[in-house]
């Protein structure tokens, strides 16, 4: 059962130089409880996805264009009023970012930050809220929490202030859990951590994630469902095992060679491998994009993907791929 | 050129002073880099691994003499640079040069890329004028990029682009040592692999001997040939890359192993050494062995003893109180 639909959501900024396609039709479903992860590189738009879902795009110049639907438990969310959607966030959807000590507030204690949220959803007493802070505290295992109720951001680590962001994020049980490249600033021990306790949490609570990282190894960790975003645009959807073991985009299949792998000794008698390169870089979004947005770095395009947009093709199996040459990369994957 | 290595540090120290209270007097130290020895070969890279705070962008920056050591020595092609003068450490600046994060705060804006690339061409007298710009067109061209870029600021170009300049700026005095912090961090994976695959080709064609600094232990088993481990200032760890990644033998590395995510669904991790709690503030570094008070092994006396770091097999090099020489890994850690 989805619980969160977004269908066709497009999200333009406008700018004195033009229109910046950010967001440029994107769909996808999140079903209740599950953890679905959102990848892909600088600019491809998959934190404006996050931000269009709870509203928070900047309102001078970002604009959902109008068709897009985001549909939670049966809401339209574009349709809302600001009030109305005030009383979304932070209760049935909840985010947190990357770099925790940006997004607490420094000058107010981690408990009133905590129970703040709390009382604004549930009405309950501030003495109440101040409980269910600790609780909190307690529950994403952050020790000595009546002392740490008290204490500023600036006096926590990096580690525990993330773990404070998700104390405030599931403070009121959301449905859903939006996690924007959540450990991307922590050190790896750290984050192992942070990972831990959101899927720990995740079973305890029942709540949905949604995985925003351009990390393939937190996403082959942590998710069951991958969206793939390249330019604006959603390239491929699979389940996580599917994805990992047959990839059906060119930008997916070169993104996997690309890395460098922990896991595997790739040396052949002492001489380090190439590494798959990706030629050039990213497209402009300012520009409208004629056909395929990966065409110009892809060693699999045709005449016809620079001029015609290949569709989204189911392929079985659950697995979505926008591109005309489907059949060519899977020989070469194989 | 001599049999010495490129580059060889012992027992390097760094010690950052703590001034406090109303008179600011010095009431502690933290100690960045607590006796770090290693030796690159020509055409090597030492992989120098660790978390935030662990002291290897300090071994850096000591390294290249942009901060005077506390003690220790550093030799370069074994001549003995730790205590010239900057003008003295002049003359040897061109055999050792750097590669930053971050080549765009590292690039002055306002100059266009000829001129910051070929800067040190006429900084060491080397070239000028039309020769000048003559070599800065190879070097672009060498680094995979257009010669009239030359032409253009460095604002113009992507994050890749920059870190290609910023290889090329290096370079441009053909150095014997490159000292490359977090190289790629700051760029997306399709990027990095051509940033990486540039670096290892240089490195074949001329000799040059990479510190190649990252807490990415990928990235790290990818170029690196030895890997040197970091905590708290001090080196848990040296040895070959295969063996750093088949039998850790220090529980440091272990956890830290254990602990990357691996882009493999199919590798759902058996086990996972969770190391609990954050790393200690390097200003207050427990006893002992710095790792003690997250380790999942220690013992009573690792709170009060400083492991040495002993070669427990040729070229292996770990500190830590529970590896006898010559013991096996798998007869101490139950997970291996």
């Amino acid at each position: 059962m989805s619980i969160l639909s977004v269908r066709d959501l497009a999200t333009h900024f406008h700018t004195r130089d033009g229109v910046t396609r950010a967001v440029d039709g994107v769909s996808f479903d999140l079903a209740a409880g599950e953890t679905l992860g959102i990848v892909g590189e600088s600019g491809c738009g998959k934190s404006v996805t996050a931000l269009s879902i709870m509203r928070l795009i900047p309102p001078e110049t970002a604009r959902i264009t109008p068709g897009s639907v985001v549909e939670f438990e049966g809401r339209e969310l574009t349709r809302l009023s600001e009030e109305q959607m005030r009383e979304i966030r932070g209760k049935s959807i909840s985010m947190i970012f990357q770099e925790p000590m940006t997004s607490l507030n420094p000058v107010l204690t981690v408990g009133t930050q905590i129970a703040e949220n709390v009382w604004r959803h549930t009405g309950i007493d501030k003495r109440q809220a101040r409980e269910r802070a600790k609780e909190m505290l307690d529950l994403v295992g952050i020790a000595d929490s009546q002392r740490r109720l008290d204490e500023y951001p600036h006096q926590l680590s990096g580690g525990m202030r993330q773990r404070v962001m998700i104390a405030i994020a599931l403070s009121c049980d959301p449905r859903v859990l939006i996690a924007d490249e959540p450990t991307t600033a922590l050190d790896v021990t750290i984050q192992a951590q942070i990972l831990d306790l959101m899927l720990e949490l995740k079973e305890k609570l029942g709540t949905a994630i949604i995985m925003i990282t351009h990390d393939l190894g937190v996403v082959a960790e942590t998710t069951q469902r991958v969206v793939v975003m390249y330019a604006g645009r959603k390239v491929e959807e699979a389940p996580v095992g599917e994805l990992f073991a047959r990839p059906l985009h060119p930008y997916t299949h070169g993104l996997m060679r690309a890395i460098p792998r922990l896991d595997i000794d790739a040396e052949t008698a002492g001489r380090r491998p190439r590494l798959k390169e990706i030629p050039g870089m990213v497209p402009r979004l300012d520009k409208p994009i004629m056909g395929c947005a990966f065409a110009p770095r892809c060693d699999f395009a045709t005449e016809r993907c620079r001029v015609e947009a290949p569709p989204l093709e189911d392929h079985g199996k659950g697995h979505l791929a926008a591109c005309w040459e489907v059949a060519r990369v899977q020989t070469v994957a194989a | 050129m001599s049999d010495a290595p490129s580059l060889e540090v012992r027992d390097l120290v760094k010690h950052f002073p703590i001034h406090s209270g109303l008179l600011q007097r010095r009431t502690g130290a933290v100690k960045a880099v607590d006796g770090v020895s290693f030796a690159i070969r020509r055409g090597e890279t030492l992989g120098l691994v660790g978390e935030s705070g662990c002291g290897k962008s300090t071994v850096g920056k000591t390294v290249l003499k942009l901060i005077e050591p506390t003690a220790g020595r550093i030799l370069l092609d074994g001549e003995d640079v730790t205590t010239l003068s900057p003008g003295r450490m002049w003359h040897h600046r061109r055999r050792i040069q750097t590669v930053f994060q971050d080549p765009y705060s590292s690039m002055n804006p306002r100059l266009k890329v000829g001129t910051i690339v070929g800067e040190p061409l006429e900084n060491f007298g080397i070239a000028s004028g039309k020769e000048k710009d003559e070599l800065v067109a190879k070097l672009l061209q060498r680094v995979g990029m257009r010669p009239d870029a030359m032409n253009r600021f460095t604002h113009e170009f992507s994050g890749g682009q920059r870190q290609r300049l910023g290889i090329a700026k290096a370079l441009a005095v053909n150095p014997d040592v490159i000292v490359a912090d977090e190289p790629v961090s700051a760029l997306d994976v399709s990027v990095q692999a051509q940033v990486l695959n540039l670096m290892i080709d240089l490195q074949d064609e001329y000799k040059l001997a990479y510190l190649f600094i990252s807490h990415d232990l990928a990235v790290m088993r990818h170029i690196s040939h030895r890997i040197a481990v970091m905590y708290l200032g001090r080196i848990v760890e040296l040895t070959d890359k295969r063996t750093l990644f088949s039998l850790p033998m220090h529980p440091y590395t272990e956890a830290l192993l254990s602990a990357a995510p691996v882009p493999d669904p199919s590798k759902k991790k058996a086990r996972r050494v969770i190391v609990q709690g954050d790393v200690p503030s390097p200003a207050k570094p427990p006893p002992g062995c710095h790792f003690h008070t997250r380790c999942p092994y220690a013992l009573p006396k690792c709170k009060v003893e400083v492991p040495p770091l002993i070669e427990v097999a040729p070229g292996h090099h770990v500190a830590c109180l529970r590896r006898p020489v010559g013991a096996s890994p798998e007869s101490l850690t139950t997970t291996a």
